[in-house]
């Protein structure tokens, strides 16, 4: 048996899976204010069908971290960065409260300017004195060389009680300063709210007798053991969307280029599947307005859901209850799309009636209104997903072939997630002119997805063989190269495979490291004068999003 | 404010040779500066995609012989259409100004392609000013060369353009490739005074070059009014540069661009690809998107180190005195040599193209026309490194000719097609119609 469990901003919804079928699910009002509360609840009413023992997997995925940092409410962290020379300080508008020191490396990892001890002592003064226990430190090319994060982390951490410091090279090796330090900035803030949560779900699964294996879903698709993930909370941001978008590629498995059309209640989030992949956000994903080097999906978030509530000045961008079919005391946009299309759903007399007010006011005939609110609602989101295709048509290219062989997206299917898609789905596709897929487990394909999704795992290694240094992330770890001279584009990817596989055995995932892929072979020549004086190798490979190898797709 | 448009395109994929100065490497460590600094996120600036020129706007400003297949990779349609997505970006006022990071450079083509010259086969600049008139009717063109090396390309395919003002100021041609730039080199009769040289002796710094900037390009452009100002922006007057012997700086860079403030600027050469592109780059970008670059240097900048050499200024001020009358004179000039009499005015030329061997002979024609720039017949013979030797024929009738230059230069191609020459082009861009005909076989090509 296996569970999903995706805890979201209105609803959190869970299966228990079981042999391509979904045994049970349910769906219940997410509680703002205590979200292990509706994770346990859901969990407990799954449990119902079926014994602790016979629970082999579960998958959790949840808002806490993007709330956290939405709301403001993470912990409060002071930044230090090393930004060297560039940009103006001014430019680094991640946080109000920055502390800039000197120190800089550049992009071959040679230190051109030593920080200056002097600066450091005032910093661990100010530490002590403001009583600051959270600091996130970010060098500029620290992912070519961390020799100043190290510095500074070691003098905090000697110096200073009870201080917990994030340092940028462990979080990610990509380039891009400001979304590096981003990132580490946003991971002190949440590292010890999302550790207590971890805390109280592996007590309250303890408690339930469930020792069956725990992951935690990632913005980019994957899964993370919920161990691991105490290191990494900015990865669990976003997972929601990853969820519907899995969901949708596990309905239907196969490899055209699908648009995901998850409408909720008052947003609908759009993500694309192209020739089988999910396809991801080329910038990272943005947290309180600022880019990060959290790999994510490319969702659009419109706010616009089957719960929008009807005014007579049209559609609405809240919710107040359900569909007026569904008991709900306002028409929504799922009424108005009942009515039009002749949908059936729940009791059309209400839904009649509640449009019927609208119409009289704007008099209007009502079917006229319908058809209005219909063709508006559709057009936005045809508009969002054109918008999506170009956008992801227009990304920039670095390599003539990548030009020569122009992109283009054509759409062979809408995919519709969640409890309004019977509703507003067909008329969209009909629209887009494509065919529209909706499966009896739509309505919970976030919570089915998030129950089979595979873990998912990036390594990349940058290597020097005129300094003859290496960098390996994840984890920051840097060495010696053995034999320079000699080294090639083979033992480069051979390094970054021994280190997958170190890893995945690390997050005990060696049943998928096998399936492992290079997604990036770059090799330069650096030549001096007329001689080639050493190599510059960039090699990346990837456990990518997937499945568990016992799910083979849905029975029905 | 509207942002600056970056189009950034390293050709990760395209080299000359495995150790060309003109190879994979170059704009690497350019590549990890601009994207470390996260420049390209923040909101002044807006980031474009590489686009791919057509045949036809490269048959706009080149013979290519005998095709313009037989000239170009693909990386050049590349190179070329990235500009010319850079220059409608501006023309559509989607950004402010725009810099296009690019390779293969072009400003050592020439309008005649036979080969490489220089590290270019088709010259990015004049594609993109010959397409920003078709397209959007622009007249009057500024080209400021700031590359290390004479801009001979883009002189070239000016040099009768009264509407084009050329200006390259690089390192004196006696002491560097292509070994021209002189002051004398002012333009053709019919645009003299439009192609300004400003030839500087090795080691000139950031204070020669600024005077330059202040004394002599700024007050030309301030009188010439052009539409759109150009600039054809190579970094090879590094002072780490090395092919050349300049001492020019990254805040130098920096500065010439917010002086300058070119509402295009195309990459050129610039071959110090680890001390100094990075730096130049985010530089021009900074000061483009008027974001304070006073943080920004080279690991190694020790302005100390830099000094004119001695004299140095006093020929300088010479130079700026000299080519501003050169400039300002150029109506009189061009009025004297109208009424010279003559109905052609013939030239010959040698070219050498460099990185493929080839020697070019050339025999130019200008119509000494009364009433506008004239057109042009080039004859032109090359053999080429395959053995082949071509013997061509070229007619140019620029956008702005008069009717009586249009009908001339249209029955000339048809003289020709019944001649002994291998190839014979028509570039009419009158018509936006580029035509070249195969003499053996009659078979006509229309662009
Ligand atoms: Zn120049
Ligand atoms: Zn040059
Ligand atoms: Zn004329």
């Amino acid at each position: 048996m296996l569970i999903g469990i995706d805890v979201g901003g209105t609803f959190t919804d869970g299966v228990l899976f079981n042999d391509g079928e979904i045994v049970t699910s349910v769906k219940k009002p997410t509680e703002e204010g205590n979200l292990k509360n509706s994770l346990l609840q859901v969990l407990d009413e799954l449990m119902v069908k079926d014994d602790a023992a016979n629970i082999k997997r579960i998958v959790l995925s949840t808002t806490l971290v993007t709330n956290l940092l939405a709301t403001g409410r993470g912990e409060k962290t002071a930044l230090v960065l090393l930004p060297g020379y560039g940009l103006p300080h001014d430019s680094y508008d991640i946080t109000e409260d920055i502390y800039f020191l000197k120190g800089a490396v550049d992009f071959r990892g040679r230190e051109i300017e030593r920080p200056d001890n002097k600066e450091i002592d005032l910093l661990l003064d100010w530490i002590k004195s403001s009583g600051s226990n959270r600091i996130a430190v970010a060098a500029k090319f620290s992912n070519r060389n961390n020799v100043h994060e190290k510095l500074i982390k070691n003098r905090i951490l000697e110096e200073c009680d009870g201080v917990h410091v994030s340092i940028s090279s462990e979080i990610s090796a990509k380039l891009n300063f400001p979304r590096r330090a981003a990132t580490t900035y946003y991971t002190a803030m949440t590292i010890s709210p999302w550790n207590r949560f971890v805390d109280e779900i592996e007590a309250a699964l303890n408690d339930r007798g469930i020792e069956a294996e725990v992951q935690v879903l990632k913005a980019d698709g994957g899964t993370i053991p919920l161990q691991a993930s105490r290191s990494k909370p900015c990865e669990t941001v976003f997972s929601g969307p990853a969820a519907s978008t899995m969901g949708g590629l596990a309905l239907t498995l196969d490899d055209l280029n699908s648009v995901v059309v998850d409408v909720g209640g008052t947003t609908t989030d759009l993500s694309l599947i192209i020739a089988g992949e999910p396809l991801y956000a080329s910038r990272g994903a943005v947290i309180d307005k600022k880019l990060t080097h959290v790999n994510s999906f490319a969702v659009s978030s419109i706010p616009l859901g089957g719960d929008s509530v009807i005014t007579t000045k049209g559609v609405q961008p809240y919710r107040i209850g359900p569909a007026a079919c569904f008991g709900g005391e306002k028409p929504t946009v799922t009424d108005a799309f009942n009515i039009h299309l002749n949908l059936n759903l729940g009791d059309v007399s209400k839904s009649e009636i509640s449009m019927e007010e609208i119409a009289a006011h704007k008099k209007m005939d009502m079917g006229q209104l319908c058809s209005q609110i219909v063709a508006d609602v559709t057009k936005r989101l045809f508009s969002a997903i054109k918008e999506m295709f170009l956008q992801w048509e227009n990304e920039p290219a670095y390599k003539v072939w990548e030009v020569i062989n122009q992109r283009k997206f054509t759409p062979d299917r809408v995919i519709g997630i969640g409890a309004a898609a019977p509703a507003m789905i067909p008329a969209l596709a009909e629209l887009m002119q494509v065919e529209y897929f909706i499966h009896t487990y739509s309505p919970v394909a976030n919570a089915l997805g998030a129950s089979v999704v595979r873990p998912t795992l990036t390594v990349v290694l940058h290597a020097d063989t005129q300094s003859k240094k290496y960098t390996l992330d994840p984890g920051g770890k840097t060495g010696e190269l053995e034999k320079p001279k000699s080294y090639q584009l083979n033992h480069a990817k051979d390094m970054a495979l021994q280190h997958l596989l170190t890893v995945g055995q690390e997050l005990g995932m060696e049943d998928y490291t096998a399936d492992c892929e290079f997604f990036l072979e770059e090799q330069f020549n650096m030549i001096r004068g007329w001689d080639r004086v050493g190599k510059l190798f960039e090699v990346g490979i990837q456990v990518a999003p997937g499945f568990i190898k016992e799910f083979k797709g849905v029975k029905i | 404010m509207k942002p600056t448009g970056i189009l950034f395109f390293p050709a990760f994929d395209w080299a000359i040779s495995p150790t060309h100065p003109e190879r994979e490497e170059r704009l690497l460590y350019t590549r990890d500066q601009i994207f470390e600094e996260g420049i390209m996120d923040l909101p002044q600036i807006k980031e474009y995609k590489p686009g791919l020129a057509s045949l036809k706007d490269i048959a706009r400003v080149h013979f290519c012989v005998p095709d313009v297949e037989a000239q170009i990779t693909e990386a050049h349609l590349v190179s070329a259409g990235s500009a010319l997505v850079m220059a409608d970006a501006v023309m559509k006022a989607e950004v402010k100004n725009g810099f296009a990071i690019i390779r293969p450079p072009g400003h050592h083509a020439m309008t005649v392609a036979h080969g490489n010259r220089g590290f270019c086969n088709i010259n990015n600049e004049a594609i993109m000013v010959e397409y920003l008139r078709q397209k959007y009717g622009l007249k009057r063109i500024a080209i400021v060369d700031t590359d290390v090396h004479h801009g001979d390309g883009t002189q070239e395919i000016f040099y009768h353009d009264p509407d084009v003002l050329f200006i390259s100021f690089h390192q004196d041609g006696r002491t560097l490739y292509p070994g021209s730039g002189f002051t004398e080199e002012a333009g053709g009769p019919l645009a003299y005074g439009t192609t300004i040289n400003i030839p500087l002796l090795p080691r000139t710094t950031d204070t020669g070059i600024h005077y330059v900037l202040d004394h002599l390009v700024m007050p030309i452009l301030d009188e010439f009014k052009p539409d759109i100002i150009v600039n054809s922006a190579g970094q090879d007057n590094h002072y780490s540069d090395p092919l050349a012997n300049m001492a020019f700086s990254a805040q130098g860079y920096a500065r010439l661009n917010e002086t300058l403030a070119p509402d295009i600027a195309v990459l050129e050469g610039g071959y110090s690809v680890e001390s100094a592109l990075p730096y130049i780059n985010m530089g021009i970008i900074m000061a483009m998107a008027g974001i304070d670059y006073s943080n920004l240097k080279e690991p190694d900048y020790n302005p100390s180190r830099l000094k004119e050499p001695g004299g140095n200024m006093e020929r300088i001020y010479k130079i700026v005195d000299t080519q501003l009358k050169t400039f300002r004179n150029r109506e009189e000039v061009i009025e004297k040599n109208r009424r010279s009499g003559e109905l052609f005015k013939s030239s010959r030329e040698h070219i050498f193209y460099d990185t493929d061997y080839i020697n070019e002979d050339q025999r130019n024609e200008l119509r000494l026309c009364p009433e506008c720039g004239g057109f042009r017949v080039i004859i032109s013979t090359a053999q080429h490194p395959n053995g082949k030797r071509y013997h061509i024929a070229c007619v140019q009738l620029p956008i702005f000719a008069c009717k009586s230059c249009q009908e001339q230069a249209r029955d000339a191609y048809k003289t020709f097609n019944n001649s002994t020459y291998d190839m014979v082009y028509l570039q009419d861009r009158v018509k936006d119609q580029y035509k070249s005909i195969i003499t053996r076989t009659g078979e006509e090509r229309v662009l």
